[in-house]
């Protein structure tokens, strides 16, 4: 209201090119309202590191899921044998990784296809377009749903008001390894656009059928129409075209597949004043996975009495020309709304709370024997409490509400309090409930095979009583800035214990079931230090240890896991970093324990930026793995040394 | 809130006692002896006119020698034929001092609640100088106090980044000069098109470690803020700026002088006139000023800037009282 009261409005100030009192007299348009604001890491409901965009670029990672090697407790592969890279955080303990959540700019990537998975989200936007990655380290049902039930993976990509001009980059080297990126940014004062089309290549690991190709087009425009309220749209799709499989393996032939996935989003955000603001969201988002594979049903000739419908193969034996075309082919989508309402009381309290409605579609006549559509609806309610309770005591009280149309109701509420001991040293401490109900496939999976009518194989077949995964997670956290020493430290120790998790079992057709209970307990910490000026020196460790019965599970993450990594700032516009990774037997993404090996591997990466007037480059020399090759996702899958140059032009 | 909460029921009060908030005042122009003549209507003028008005009756001048005045009607009056003759006539704002200063009235007109290339650019428009005629005090801070309150808030910054428009450009060497003797360094563009501020703040961004506004509409106005604004907090450079719209908008801080700062000061000035003293030959800058900060976004950018203790720190170096 005082924006009419004291200076008539504020149209007043800007028609006129003159300065005059006006421009210190009238209003202005509340920009950084609360919601705009985030919250300080030492006051956030956990753990929480963020890759900044100096972090990914000086890393020379080439995929995001590359880049999460450089956070405590996360197990990266880089084999699309899965799809795309996949990673996850405290235990790989399924080929699809589907126990964390993705979002990019807010949007969840996470693929409703496959058992779940975060591996081909992780692909959708170019490196060069983000402008940082922020990790909450541990459960987050409590904000992000279901799937956040080990942690959440938020991408930010950046700002096109940040990305004006042309930018080109393009990366050749060893292993077939060809990236190419061109990026356009345009716009004025009222709006500003980005177009990014990017593609990235390579053979992939050794020994595997990984050469892979994935390419994206991105679209963001930021439109500001009268200072107050804000516009995002996004549109943007991705191909990813590789290799699986294994030779040999009949059942899973050496083949070509290709995912492919777009989506459109849209962002309003009104505000109201300093402390209020209401923000909404549409989404819509799709994906489709093609692979096939012929297969030779002579060679079931030996079984044939024990396959389904034995009466009928026993008497019809296989001839050579009998080839099956197996595949996993199928669609899915997902459309969302969500609105939210974030609102301030004073200094000591501050509210987000919102809801959000979820449809998600899944068609796969090969996955589920079915041409009809599976439908799950999720409807959802949030909210989180920032409490000042005194002045170094603050008080994260938040819970998610979760109504699915298939499976349970649930509650997934998180107490967090953070007390700041001295400045620059908190001690954080909470207790968390996460539900992972059942995927559609772990529930409805029907993979059957037919020949000629009959049913010869049923391989997979869903369970549709199993009850939601339960975690429990409390932890005690620790950051510590020492300003005088440069350094600072983020420590977490950890309890999550999960009820009902789920598991493949049987012989054929195998099936889904609730299993054991177990813990997953430990301690992780991030050491950051600038020793001198230039210089940045990383280091991680995470212990983990899993109680689970199960030996492959109980090796799905490295007991003890190190990170090392020092960057230095050269004279010269030169920067060099060298990145060491270290991790003892672990069993890589569903592996058997027989499969678990340790991982070592060391990066470096020498940089010399230059700058012709207003336009400016880079050349980049990196060798990932610089040491002797080490097993990725299978025992023969090979990650051996791999150099490539990046050349990167900016105007 | 307070303040135009004040001046509203003030005006309330005003208009229910005297049928309008410029009735109020009891003595025919012609016979007063300050006259003072607003810019607008806007509320940042009537507190003006009433603190200074207040002030003066304080200090023992009969309300009844005070008259208020806004620019449309002292245009009829001065055309009539029978333009009134104050001792003094104080404009408030730009609009009423460049219609005194065209009209070249017999008393001496003293400027208040002007930036001061206002004030220059009407003086340069009608070929006048400073003068016991024709003098000012600005509404905008000298650069020295911006930039000591850019030292005080920010000791670690070295690197002190400005846009300059069309309007503000004129200041740079002023600037320069002192950026130089107090061991900063400028990263400093130049904006002449709307469109290029986008570009032009990324680049001034890359290399500063604070963000100092300097008004020009050409760069700084209600339509580009929000991009400045949330540019500036992205790259965690805080923005230092000159009015308290912009720290409620999301600048970190802000120094400024109040309507009623302003009006003490021209009542002081006012009072040394009627009592017989000339007016400054020079014009004088703002005597008393205010910092603002925004807590919410200092806590977001983990700074912790103390208002008060700041404007003392400030008033004390420059031997204020």
């Amino acid at each position: 209201m005082t924006g009419g009261l004291l200076l008539g409005n504020q149209a007043l100030a800007q028609v006129d090119a003159l300065v005059s009192e006006k421009d210190f007299l009238s209003e202005m348009p509340i920009v950084l309202s609360v919601s705009r604001l985030p919250q300080r890491l030492d006051e956030t409901p956990g753990a929480v590191t963020v890759l900044d965009r100096d972090m990914i670029h000086q890393s020379g990672a080439r995929d995001v899921a590359d880049l999460l090697r450089l956070v405590p407790g996360f197990q990266v592969s880089n084999s699309f044998e899965s799809v795309a890279p996949l990673v996850s955080y405290h235990g790989a303990f399924d080929a699809y990784s589907n126990r964390l959540e993705v979002q990019i700019d807010g949007r969840s990537v996470y693929s409703p296809y496959f058992i779940g998975s975060v591996g081909p989200g992780l692909e959708t936007v170019a490196i060069e377009d983000i402008e940082r990655i922020e990790v909450l380290r541990g459960s987050n049902s409590a904000a992000y749903g279901a799937r956040a039930m080990l942690g959440v993976i938020n991408i930010v990509t950046r700002d096109t008001a940040d990305t004006l001009g042309a930018l080109g980059a393009v990366t050749v080297g060893e292993n077939g390894i060809r990236d190419n990126l061109a990026r356009l940014g345009w716009g004025d004062g009222r709006g500003t656009f980005r177009l990014t089309a990017d593609t990235r290549e390579d053979d992939g690991l050794s020994g595997s059928n990984g050469q892979s190709r994935v390419s994206r087009i991105n679209f963001r425009a930021d439109i500001r129409p009268n200072g107050v309220d804000e516009v995002q749209l996004r549109l943007g799709a991705m191909a990813i075209d590789s290799g699986r499989g294994m030779a040999g393996e009949s059942g899973n032939a050496l083949r070509r597949f290709s995912f492919d996935s777009a989506y459109a989003q849209l962002d309003y955000k009104h505000i109201l004043s300093a402390d209020e603001d209401v923000s909404l969201k549409l989404s819509h988002t799709q994906e489709s996975y093609t692979d096939s594979f012929p297969y030779a049903l002579q060679q079931l000739n030996p079984i044939r009495n024990y396959l389904n419908d034995a009466a009928y193969f026993s008497s019809h034996p296989f001839s050579a020309s009998d080839i099956y075309n197996v595949t996993g082919d199928g669609t899915a989508s997902s459309d969302v709304v969500t609105l939210q309402h974030t609102l301030r009381y004073g200094d000591a309290l501050s509210l987000v709370w919102g809801g959000e409605y979820r449809s998600e579609r899944i068609e796969s006549a090969a996955i589920y024997n079915t041409d009809s559509t599976f439908v799950n609806e999720f409807t959802r309610l949030f909210g989180n409490v920032e409490w000042r309770l005194a002045k170094n005591w603050l008080l994260n009280l938040g819970a998610l509400a979760e109504h699915s149309s298939d499976t349970a109701d649930s509650v997934a509420p998180r107490l967090m309090l953070n007390w700041h001991v001295t400045p620059g040293h908190t001690l954080r401490a909470g207790v968390s409930k996460a539900y992972r109900p059942a995927s559609n496939f772990e529930r409805y999976a029907d993979v059957r095979y037919f020949w000629n009518g009959h049913q010869a194989l049923q391989t997979v077949r869903g369970n549709s009583q199993l009850q939601a995964e339960e975690l429990v997670s409390r932890e005690l956290g620790y950051l510590g800035e020492f300003s005088n020493w440069r350094m600072s430290l983020d420590v977490r120790l950890f309890d999550e214990q999960i009820k009902h998790f789920i598991r493949m079992q049987g012989e054929l057709p195998k099936s889904y079931v609730n299993d054991e209970n177990f813990a997953i307990r430990g301690i992780e910490y991030q050491l950051k230090w600038q020793p001198w000026e230039g210089a940045q020196l990383l280091l991680n460790q995470t212990y983990t240890d899993i109680t689970t019965v199960q030996p492959g599970d109980a090796l799905a993450a490295p007991q003890l896991a190190s990170t090392l990594s020092y960057a230095q700032k050269l004279p010269g516009q030169v920067h060099v970093a060298l990145t060491h990774f270290d991790s003892r037997r672990w069993t890589s993404f569903d592996g058997n324990e027989n499969d678990a090996q340790a991982t070592r591997r060391t990066d470096f990466r020498l940089a010399k930026a230059m700058r012709w007037g207003s336009r400016r480059g880079e050349i980049a020399l990196v060798v990932q793995n610089v040491g002797s090759a080490y097993s990725d996702f299978k025992k023969e899958f090979l990650f051996h040394k791999q150099a490539y140059v990046t050349l990167r032009l900016e105007d | 809130m307070a303040i135009v909460l004040r001046s509203v029921l003030l005006a309330l009060a005003c208009a229910l006692l005297g049928g309008g908030a410029w009735a109020q005042v009891p003595a025919p122009d012609g016979v007063a002896r300050v006259l003072i003549v607003s810019s607008d209507t806007a509320v940042v003028y009537t507190q003006t006119a009433e603190a200074l008005t207040d002030y003066l009756v304080h200090q023992g001048i009969p309300r009844s020698d005070i008259a208020q005045s806004l620019v449309s009607e002292m245009t009829m009056r001065l055309k009539s034929g029978q333009p009134p003759r104050p001792g003094i006539f104080v404009a408030l704002g730009s609009e009423a001092t460049q219609l005194l200063a065209a009209a070249g009235t017999q008393a001496p007109v003293l400027s208040a609640l002007i930036p001061r290339s206002s004030f220059e650019h009407i003086l340069r428009s009608h070929g006048k100088v400073v003068s016991a005629r024709l003098s000012a005090i600005y509404l905008d801070q000298p650069l020295a106090r911006q930039l000591a309150l850019v030292h005080l808030a920010f000791p670690q910054a070295k690197r002190l980044g400005v846009l300059w428009g069309a309007e503000s450009s004129d200041r740079a060497a002023g600037l320069r000069a002192l950026v130089v003797a107090s061991g900063l360094e400028l990263q400093e563009t130049r904006v002449t098109q709307p469109q290029d501020l986008p570009l032009a703040l990324a680049q001034v961004l890359g290399g500063s470690d604070v963000l100092l506004a300097l008004a020009d509409p050409a760069i700084f106005n209600s339509a580009t803020i929000q991009n400045i604004l949330m540019s500036s907090f992205r790259a965690r450079i805080p923005l230092v700026a000159f009015s308290p719209a912009y720290v409620r908008a999301g600048a970190v801080l802000a120094v400024y002088t109040t309507p009623v700062q302003a009006a003490h000061q021209a009542a002081e000035v006012t009072l040394g006139v009627l009592r017989g003293k000339p007016l400054p030959e020079q014009a004088l800058e703002p005597n008393d000023f205010e910092v603002g900060v925004n807590a919410q976004v200092a806590r977001a950018l983990d700074v912790s800037p103390d208002a008060q203790a700041l404007r003392s720190i400030l008033r004390r170096l420059e031997r204020l009282p």
